[in-house]
């Protein structure tokens, strides 16, 4: 399985919590193709936020998406955020599944963000089902989930333009003020639970990096500040700590697909066509 | 008659990699990534052109080039038909003139009252009489086989069954398998040396038919023999049926030989240890190594 | 259940095969679908396992918190099963579309965990009146493949038996209200008494006969089935009737003396494999989802 990058060395002193520094991501682990009898499946862990993900089609619409996609001439996208009740961290219990009002706004963004990637011309008066099962939270679980859904979406050969991937930067410490060179002034990327909760503004976004290696370059699709106000000057600096983190997130799921189609390809898949 | 066979219940750490044929890397294209930058291609499927008229991958998989054609093949999809194509389907709805047809593609397809043979072969303009007769020949959730006659503009296929080894499908099992998994050859029906039906249909459903004594065809085939299968060939059904999806659990592609091969290789074992994950490695390694002699 | 279509010729195949004791798998009426249980899979809940059953793949988590006791029942804890039916295994399941397959299935638990020699509750009383500790029992239904209720019942045996709930060091009451301390080693724990834990095991009516471990084939030829949660010396705990159809009273006593020898097996089974598990210590790989 793959790790997140470790290229700089540091001090000890500008390690966060849980021994990373500002600018490394949590190890992710992944697996495409979970589930036999959907189209497409993932599973995802960075860190201990772990994430299922299930595709369906495309398909014919049915139920209430048929009914309302009468007129509709694109394909239609469908999707639920779903948190298993279990999933908190220790102790806690969440009541239900689904249908809250916050389960619902991220379902709403995660349609926001696969309608960004998704070709839907391709698939006119057909629709697709993006399931999102949270297993277990430790912080950046939308980012993990839109992560997640685009693997599915790869796992169930429907085009799309780019990856979708979903980085939080967090600004944990107020203290930062004073030294402006430490690298947490720019933010932490990839937050636990704890630093999201720590007093500070957090900013989730959904980008897509593309594959050049300027970062900044990468579109974003959707953002998200939560916590505390954020001084206008730092915005800037703590999304593109987000950005590079998105683009070394891209790095490392790439490398999981082509590992998934290295294991996965027929042999003679490779044998009848050749590639010049 | 009231044995119980002991239970299997095994760990996951136990747990074996069903997967034998590590492919090597051969150049995989990712979403996203870059075919070409070159005018001059033409766009195939899996692919896209964006704003600075760059050729890229929309789905991970192998480029494939025709001509100026490129395309990349993603792993596993959904059926894309092709006209001609054999299908199995399965009837999901009935409307005016028409059935529609859940064939693993992305919309269901069409099956018009007038693309099918009627009952005693008859050839004569369909009348109202015909079409409201139609639940008598194909009603929800039957099976059919058929030829994929066309393609519209949204994608979606219209099927008919005009021809005797086409119709409707009586006593078996239907089986689920990736669209990839099975190659385009010119034959998708295989009666096999046991006396077994197989249809490998290029959807990926495949149909293990049983053995039944010679099907009156007058009947335009929308008659069910329902008598019962012998035990004999019941247990043909049952060994096909585990040794086709031990084939596609451990990706190897399927066609009458891949099928045969496993199905003689399965032979020491009863049909219901084939579920066992031992078997299944066994079966699929001496099948591979079959396969690759030629 | 999310019914699959069936052609009235497969239906035919299947029933026929049912009664000549060959099914289309090749399995006889009796026999089990190898399983494979994985416990402890998740580290953020007090006992968890999961469990895949041909296509069934069926996660449960468990919780403790300490709750007060019911005042009717104030020598006892509290045991809630909840069911989420996940869009993951059919989008039939998309928004409530899963609610009563959930429900059903929770009250079938709840039924089989009932009874005092499935579960003694006096266990998990901390301060009779006062505390005790309640265990939640989630069980998320990832995918169908057929025989769901087994699947959750082991699921949740096997999940239960690896619970572990802190210990309590000391528990006293401080001018009226309750003064509980936990101990701080995350090792010293109490685990639960597994060894009465009911399993269901469904038998699925098809034509005259019934088998166990019916595939979502099997279970769409199928009008009725009776589902009975069996204790592993063999007793019942409960037995519930499920879907429209009816049995003879012959049938029914038939079926249950199948029930009970399937189920003296299959506790037997999972139990071992459990111990077996545990065998392995701590330090064994936990794989989950990855492979």
């Amino acid at each position: 399985m793959l790790e997140g990058d470790q290229d700089q060395e540091e001090d000890q002193g500008g390690l966060r919590n849980d021994g990373r520094r500002a600018a490394e991501l949590r190890k992710i682990r992944v697996r495409m193709g979970v589930f036999g009898q959907a189209d497409g499946s993932a599973y995802l862990e960075q860190g201990n936020t772990k994430i299922l993900v299930a595709v369906y089609g495309p398909h014919q619409p049915r139920g209430s998406a048929a009914r309302a996609g009468g007129k509709n001439v694109g394909g239609i996208i469908n999707c639920q955020y779903s948190t298993a009740v279990f999933s908190f961290s220790a102790g806690e219990r969440k009541r239900r599944p689904r249908g809250d009002r916050k389960s619902i706004e991220k379902s709403l963004q995660l349609r926001r963000a696969m309608e960004s990637i998704i070709q839907l011309d391709l698939y006119p008066r057909s629709q697709i089902d993006v399931f999102v099962e949270v297993l277990q939270i430790d912080g950046s679980e939308y980012c993990v989930a839109v992560n997640a859904a685009t693997l599915a979406l790869i796992d169930a050969g429907i085009p799309i333009k780019d990856y979708a991937i979903g980085c939080t930067a967090s600004l944990i410490d107020s203290t930062s003020k004073n030294d402006e060179d430490s690298s947490h002034a720019a933010g932490v990327v990839d937050a636990t639970y704890m630093e999201e909760c720590s007093p500070g503004a957090t900013l989730s976004i959904i980008a897509l990096p593309g594959s050049s290696n300027d970062a900044t370059k990468g579109l974003v699709v959707v953002a998200q500040g939560a916590g505390q106000r954020l001084h206008l000057s730092r915005l800037e600096a703590l999304r593109n700590r987000a950005l590079c983190g998105c683009r070394d997130i891209r790095n490392i799921l790439d490398r999981a697909v082509r590992q998934h189609l290295t294991v996965h390809s027929q042999p003679s898949f490779s044998t009848l066509h050749v590639i010049d | 008659m009231d044995e119980c066979p002991p239970i299997t219940v095994r760990l996951a750490v136990d747990r074996t990699d069903m997967n034998l044929t590590a492919g090597e890397n051969i150049g995989f294209y990712t979403p996203g990534q870059e075919v070409s930058s070159q005018t001059g291609f033409m766009r195939g499927h899996g692919t896209y052109v964006d704003e600075e008229e760059t050729l890229r991958a929309s789905v991970a998989g192998v480029l494939e080039k025709v001509n100026k054609l490129i395309s990349v093949r993603p792993l596993k999809t959904r059926y894309q038909g092709e006209i001609g194509d054999v299908v199995v389907g399965r009837i999901t709805e009935l409307q005016q003139k028409r059935w529609k047809v859940d064939t693993n593609s992305k919309m269901d397809s069409v099956l018009l009252l007038s693309s099918v043979n009627l009952p005693g072969g008859e050839l004569r303009r369909r009348s109202a009489e015909d079409e409201q007769t139609m639940r008598r020949y194909l009603q929800e959730g039957d099976l059919i086989c058929a030829e994929v006659q066309s393609t519209f503009a949204d994608g979606s296929l219209s099927l008919h069954t005009r021809v005797l080894k086409y119709g409707k499908l009586s006593q078996g099992i239907m089986l689920k398998v990736s669209p990839a998994l099975i190659k385009r050859k010119k034959t998708h029906f295989h009666n096999l040396a046991n006396g077994a039906i197989l249809i490998l249909g290029n959807n990926g459903y495949v149909w293990i038919g049983a053995n039944t004594q010679e099907k009156d065809q007058s009947e335009g085939g929308f008659t069910q023999d329902l008598s019962r299968v012998a035990l004999q060939d019941r247990e043909i059904c049952a060994r096909l049926r585990n040794c086709i999806l031990i084939l596609a659990e451990c990706n190897i592609l399927l066609t009458d030989t891949s099928v045969t091969y496993a199905y003689e290789e399965s032979m020491k074992y009863t049909p219901s240890e084939l579920l066992q994950s031992e078997a299944i490695i066994d079966v699929a390694l001496l099948t591979q190594q079959r396969l690759s002699q030629f | 259940m999310a019914d699959i279509p069936l052609s009235l010729a497969e239906k035919t195949f299947i029933l026929h095969g049912v009664d000549a004791n060959f099914r289309n798998d090749g399995r006889i009426r009796n026999e089990y679908r190898a399983m494979e249980l994985e416990t402890k899979l998740m580290p953020q809940t007090n006992g968890s396992a999961r469990i895949r059953l041909g296509n069934t793949d069926v996660l449960v988590g468990v919780k403790v918190e300490v709750d007060t006791p019911f005042p009717d029942n104030p020598f006892e804890g509290k045991l809630e099963f909840f069911v989420d039916c996940s869009a993951n295994a059919t989008p039939a399941f998309e928004g409530k579309g899963g609610d009563s397959l959930a429900t059903e299935i929770s009250n079938t638990l709840a039924l089989a965990y009932q009874s005092p020699h499935a579960i003694n509750l006096k266990t998990l009383s901390i301060l009779p009146h006062q505390q005790c500790w309640k265990i939640y029992v989630d069980i998320l239904i990832l995918q169908c493949g057929g025989n769901l209720f087994d699947a959750v019942s082991i699921a949740v045996k096997a999940a239960l038996y690896s619970t572990e709930i802190p210990k309590v060091t000391a528990a006293t009451l401080d001018g009226g209200k309750p003064d509980i301390q936990l101990s701080d080693d995350p090792y010293d724990c109490i685990k639960l008494d597994a060894k009465n834990f009911p399993v269901l095991v469904t038998l699925c009516k098809i034509g005259d006969n019934c088998v166990v471990d019916p595939s979502s084939e099997e279970e769409t030829c199928s009008s009725a089935s009776i589902v009975l949660s069996t204790l592993p010396d063999g007793r019942f705990t409960s037995v519930v009737k499920m879907g429209h159809g009816s049995l003879q009273p012959t049938t029914l006593i038939k079926t249950l003396e199948i029930g009970k020898l399937v189920g003296i097996k299959l506790n037997a089974s999972v139990m071992e494999s459990l111990k077996k598990e545990d065998a392995l210590g701590t330090n064994r790989p936990i794989f989950g989802f990855l492979r």
